[in-house]
């Protein structure tokens, strides 16, 4: 009676586990800010700097846990089917009933981590639309009068420097006037700053981020990264219907279990006889 | 004692705005350094030794100024009507690099762009405007 007692909270406990609702203070673990600091970090730098903010989240700790958690319960579960499977008679009925207890237990530690990956995936999608639509606003800012002046800056900027040479050679000519010290520090600091900037251009931590192989814009990066997150919160999601029929199989042996122990006869001699109806299903289907 | 000290405290921060040095932007030295160099061009009031002279030293000063306008990332997009009405004519504000651009004289230029030529003084006629 006892262990039918407990098998029936085993099948309520994991029925439960099931149809938890999610974990509310998930997300609470980690609450990044689109910064504009984020917004002029580098395409793949930027990933990483995210990636460095969640390791240090309340989010990642308990996701860690969580993950060494299933990992013990793992090996537990791979030790109980063995020694399920080398035993019989009444020790064998204990350890099939401590075999279901721990898979009920691994069941509620895998949706609590799905519910945390969820969250984790989430966060970055809703990170990753900030910061795009915030690069977005920057560039939509533009009114015509400013554009037209855009226009004009552009141009007078492109005039000097084609004709640049040509003026130099007119106006600093001997007759004219000799080179200011401003024009020659400017070409010291000119060809510094070209250097620096070729460095700059060469480093590692600045090339474009890549996605098979092809260079992107920050625009299609950020992009590229909501894609990623939305497959892992699908992923997810696929999972969880997993976990439910994992859920729905241990609810079941457990009832197998139960029956074992005080098999009724009569009851199911009277379920033979009963007509189901998927056997007339067939009658349904016309080919 | 409260008001003494309200007082010296008002006084001090008077000092320090006072004391605060402010600056014109380059454009804005770049358009009076322009102006002072067409004033000296236009002047009647010194000789042509004096007028080449003053003229040669705005004119090396005004080359800087303008390269500086022209590199001065702070102006990009700054949409005020000050900016936007330096960038409208890169011939009248950049006078220096326009005219050698174009081999003229400065006042040249500058009279050119305004529309006032030899032919159009010796055609004009004195008369009441």
């Amino acid at each position: 009676m006892k262990v039918r007692t407990l098998t029936s909270a085993l099948v309520l406990g994991v029925a439960l586990a099931a149809t938890a609702p999610a974990d509310a203070t998930a997300a609470e673990g980690w609450s990044p800010a689109a910064s504009e600091k984020l917004i002029k970090l580098p395409g793949s730098y930027m990933e990483k700097a995210i990636e460095n903010d969640y390791r240090k989240s309340a989010l990642a700790a308990k996701l860690t846990e969580t993950d060494e958690k299933v990992s013990f319960k793992k090996q537990s579960l791979a030790d109980l089917q063995a020694a399920v499977a080398g035993t019989d008679g009444e020790l064998r009925r204990n350890l099939e009933h401590q075999f279901l207890t721990e898979k009920k237990n691994y069941i509620e530690l895998m949706r609590e981590q799905t519910e945390l990956r969820r969250a984790r995936a989430e966060t970055k999608v809703r990170l990753y639309e900030r910061l795009l639509g915030k690069m977005n606003a920057k560039k939509a800012v533009v009114s015509k009068g400013q554009a037209e002046l855009l226009n004009n800056q552009e141009a007078a900027r492109a005039r000097f420097k084609s004709t640049l040479a040509n003026v130099d050679s007119t106006l600093l000519q001997p007759t004219y006037a000799a080179e200011s010290k401003y024009a020659q520090e400017y070409a010291n600091n000119l060809a510094a700053i070209e250097r620096l900037s070729a460095s700059i251009n060469a480093h590692p931590m600045n090339q474009a981020p890549e996605v098979m192989g092809e260079p992107m814009t920050r625009d299609e990066y950020l992009r590229h990264l909501i894609a990623q997150n939305e497959s892992e919160i699908a992923l997810v999601d696929q999972e969880r219907a997993v976990l439910g029929y994992m859920a729905k199989l241990v609810s079941l042996d457990a009832l197998a279990l139960s029956q074992d122990y005080e098999p009724d006869e009569t009851f199911a001699a009277a379920d033979d006889d009963e007509q189901r109806l998927t056997s007339a299903v067939d009658f349904f289907i016309t080919n | 004692m409260k008001t003494i000290l309200k007082t010296t405290a008002a006084a001090l921060a008077f000092a320090v705005v006072a004391a605060s040095p402010v600056f014109a932007g380059t454009l804005e030295n770049m358009e009076r350094e322009r102006a002072i160099m067409l004033e000296t061009l236009l002047s009647g009031n010194m000789t042509p030794a004096e007028r080449q002279s003053k003229s040669a030293i705005a004119r090396v000063r005004l080359i800087d100024l303008e390269r500086m306008v022209l590199r001065d990332e702070s102006l990009t997009g700054k949409n005020t009507p000050h900016v936007r009405a330096a960038f409208e004519n890169y011939d009248l504000t950049f006078l220096i690099h326009a005219s050698a651009e174009n081999n003229r004289a400065p006042l040249d230029h500058w009279l050119t762009q305004l529309g006032v030529s030899t032919q159009s003084v010796m055609g004009a006629r004195p008369g009441l405007r």
